[in-house]
């Protein structure tokens, strides 16, 4: 027997205590041997049921749930992404056409100005030709009258020294 | 014998064992309720486990999730990502029963329980568990060679050198001795180390051994469970395919 060769048996040992009376010792093959495979391959068929096909499936769909979950999350940022651009697309557009607007509503505004300043200054030379036009006009109205007054005085001067030299010859 | 005396907590007993008869067949009653409390605690394990899947883990179904995928890495290592699914549940209960069977009999105190004769210990330690397990594990990659490349899969035997096909023969026959010693001998060894410490010292001393047990005795689970699986992986990756390197093994 195997356990002779190592040694084992008919020590009475406390330690290695290799009973071996016609049976026992630790090479004994009996019926064990099929029954343990036949038990072994039934756990195999109870945990493949139980066991690894359930867990599989459910690690197998997470996996498939997280996968389309990053797939979809990063169309999300792409859109994400092509929408911001989009939008500063947009703003820097906006810009230039405010930018635009501003220099034309300034050009308008200045061009109003410049045209009303040359209405003002027009209009206010108008008003100093019309003024001088009137002084001149009373100037000479009054230069008339005067003269009229000068005439007129100057005849009644004439007619007194007249009248008098009349009375005194 | 002084050593007869010491309280039965410290006493050792190898090869005897708990004979059951069956008809005019003989079978190890010890080795058989320690695997059926084994087969109930995985049993039981996995019917928590998977009683109410959620896609978010919580709790229990997250650790056997744990335990699964690094099943399925063992497996996957070995076998290749492209049939290594089918093999998960063989390599994956190999792995679950020897761990468990290692752990539970490190683990738990069988000296409580009184046999008439034997003791009650882990099952890996008895060497029908172990052999019964190689063998299904050389059935298993010859049935992985056979489905994969049918009688291709022989043609290893007789390619190159006819001088190598009596290694290629033996190598079949050595394979399982190897798996199936290399689980007794570290499981009965372990058993026999805690038992002489306990036996020698029985206060705290053991307990680096115990410790040192343990890790031993995951290793070889981890250990048989991938060895199985290379062994199936090699039967199936095919020398014929890859005609050009050498003839490995």
């Amino acid at each position: 027997m195997m356990d002779e060769i190592l040694g084992l048996s008919s020590t009475r040992w406390v330690l290695l205590a290799a009973e071996a009376e016609g049976k026992g010792g630790l090479f004994d093959v009996d019926a064990t041997l099929p029954i343990m495979a036949i038990q072994f391959l039934i756990l195999v068929a109870i945990l493949n049921e139980l066991f690894f096909k359930p867990l599989m499936k459910v690690i197998d769909e997470r996996e498939q749930a997280v996968r389309s979950g990053i797939s979809e999350a990063k169309d999300r940022l792409s859109k994400a992404k092509s929408m911001a651009e989009n939008y500063e697309k947009q703003l820097a557009q906006t810009r230039r056409d405010i930018q635009e607007l501003i220099a034309s509503v300034q050009a308008e505004a200045n061009r109003i100005r410049n045209q009303q300043i040359a209405d003002a200054l027009s209009e206010a030379q108008v008003h100093v030709q019309n003024a001088k036009a009137e002084i001149e006009q009373q100037k000479q109205e009054a230069s008339t009258a005067l003269d009229q007054q000068v005439t007129s005085l100057s005849r009644q001067i004439l007619v007194k020294i007249l009248g008098d030299l009349a009375q005194v010859s | 014998m002084m050593l007869a005396s010491f309280p039965t907590m410290a006493a050792l007993e190898v090869g005897k064992h708990f004979y059951w008869q069956l008809g005019n067949l003989e079978v190890h009653g010890q080795v058989l309720i320690v695997s059926w409390i084994v087969i109930g605690v995985l049993v039981v394990a996995s019917a928590i486990a998977s009683r109410n899947l959620q896609t978010v883990p919580g709790g229990f179904q997250n650790f056997m999730e744990y335990a699964l995928e690094f099943i399925q890495g063992i497996a996957k290592d070995q076998i290749g990502v492209k049939h290594y699914r089918e093999w998960v549940p063989f390599v994956g209960s190999l792995f679950l029963f020897i761990f468990v069977s290692n752990w539970l009999g490190a683990l738990v105190p069988w000296k409580l329980v009184k046999l008439p004769e034997g003791e009650l210990a882990a099952p890996t330690s008895d060497v029908n568990t172990t052999i019964a397990l190689a063998l299904l594990v050389s059935l298993a990659y010859f049935y992985a060679g056979f489905k994969e490349r049918g009688l291709g899969y022989f043609s290893k035997y007789v390619q190159g050198s006819p001088f190598l096909l009596p290694l290629w023969v033996i190598e079949d026959f050595t394979k399982p001795l190897s798996l199936s010693f290399r689980l007794f001998g570290n499981i009965l060894a372990d058993e026999l180390v805690v038992g002489v410490f306990v036996l020698l010292v029985p206060l705290v001393v053991p307990l680096p051994v115990m410790i040192l047990g343990l890790f031993t005795s995951a290793i070889q689970a981890l250990i048989f469970s991938t060895l199985a699986a290379s062994y199936i992986g090699e039967a199936m990756e095919g020398h014929g395919e890859e005609e050009h390197s050498d003839h490995h093994g």
